[in-house]
């Protein structure tokens, strides 16, 4: 019974300052601050509106609030997250909604920032449920598609000795991925060269 | 089985609401309001007003307790302040100091 974990269920509600040394999973709601030295889960369906300063976080519901995390922050595909978020690690998967600035850097600072707020205490009078912005940022990850070595057909600059007239037809046979530098390369090899020079002289 | 379940390193400051039952094992300061069953268990610590369907403290309570149905003080349990119930156990060996309300 011990190593139970901590759950905070669906229909369950805490307002106000939660710190512990384990992981908690969120699938009500939490109001107010957070404090964890493991992992804060906050599950599809759960909000935490909430200042979290935590190790790990992962988010598939909702989290409004600055955000802290020592090691990583995952916003999965169904989260959707307000606030200033500073953690070495961030990933956010495609369908994630975030709002805020993101911090890979100085997490001392943004800690320190964080645990100076006062946690007000609840206000009886229910807030209306959080109204998370639509997504409006395209996944980070992956959006960086390498670029199809399509250019390489183009004829390499005019070589500075004629001798380099055959030139093109040499060139134009599919080097993959050729640097943009590929020219410049042919002009100096020449056309005969065999592709292992190429490849040499490429280094350089 | 509890759907709330508060682990023994949580400490937790405020207010808990829960229509659902709830399972103490850390430390909760400020009120508890629990719409089915509250257990604070062994090498928990409470300290807040509660209110409950039913209440079963093995750990450490201190506040005034409305249980709506039974409270039940387990052996080694430790409670100070008001007890409201209509059904109130209390185990050989447990500790408890404050009025007793039966409604009767």
């Amino acid at each position: 019974m011990a190593d139970k974990e901590t759950v905070i269920g669906p229909e369950t509600r805490i307002s106000g300052e939660v710190r512990g040394e384990e992981d908690l999973i969120v699938r009500g709601r939490i109001d107010g601050k957070v404090q964890l030295t493991q992992t804060l889960t906050v599950e599809k369906g759960a909000t935490v509106q909430a200042d979290v300063d935590v190790r790990h976080l992962v988010v598939a519901g909702t989290v409004v609030g600055a955000i802290v995390a020592s090691e990583s922050v995952k916003l999965t595909s169904t989260a959707r997250v307000v606030g200033d978020l500073a953690s070495p690690r961030v990933i956010m998967e495609a369908g994630a909604a975030y709002r805020g600035r993101v911090d890979m850097g100085d997490i001392a600072a943004a800690r320190a920032a964080v645990s100076a707020r006062v946690v007000e205490r609840p206000v009886a009078v229910e807030k209306p449920a959080v109204r998370p912005a639509p997504p409006r940022m395209a996944p980070v990850a992956k959006a960086v598609v390498v670029a199809k070595a399509a250019a390489p057909a183009a004829p390499p600059a005019p070589a500075p000795r004629p001798a380099t007239q055959s030139a093109p037809s040499a060139a134009s046979t599919p080097a993959p991925a050729a640097p943009p530098a590929f020219p410049r390369v042919a002009g100096a090899t020449g056309a005969m060269s065999p592709a292992w020079a190429k490849k040499k002289i490429r280094r350089r | 089985m509890a759907n709330t379940v508060i682990g023994s390193s949580i400490v937790i400051d405020g207010e808990i609401t829960a229509e659902e039952s709830l399972t103490i094992l850390g430390t909760v300061k400020g009120k508890i309001s629990v719409a089915q069953a509250l257990a604070v268990e062994a090498g928990a610590t409470v300290e807040a007003d509660v209110e409950a369907q039913t209440v079963t403290v093995s750990g450490r309570l201190t506040g005034n307790v409305t249980a709506r149905e039974r409270l039940e003080l387990k052996p080694d349990s430790k409670m100070v302040g008001d007890a409201k119930s209509p059904r109130i156990v209390i185990a050989d060996g447990a500790g408890f100091k404050g009025n007793v309300d039966m409604d009767v």
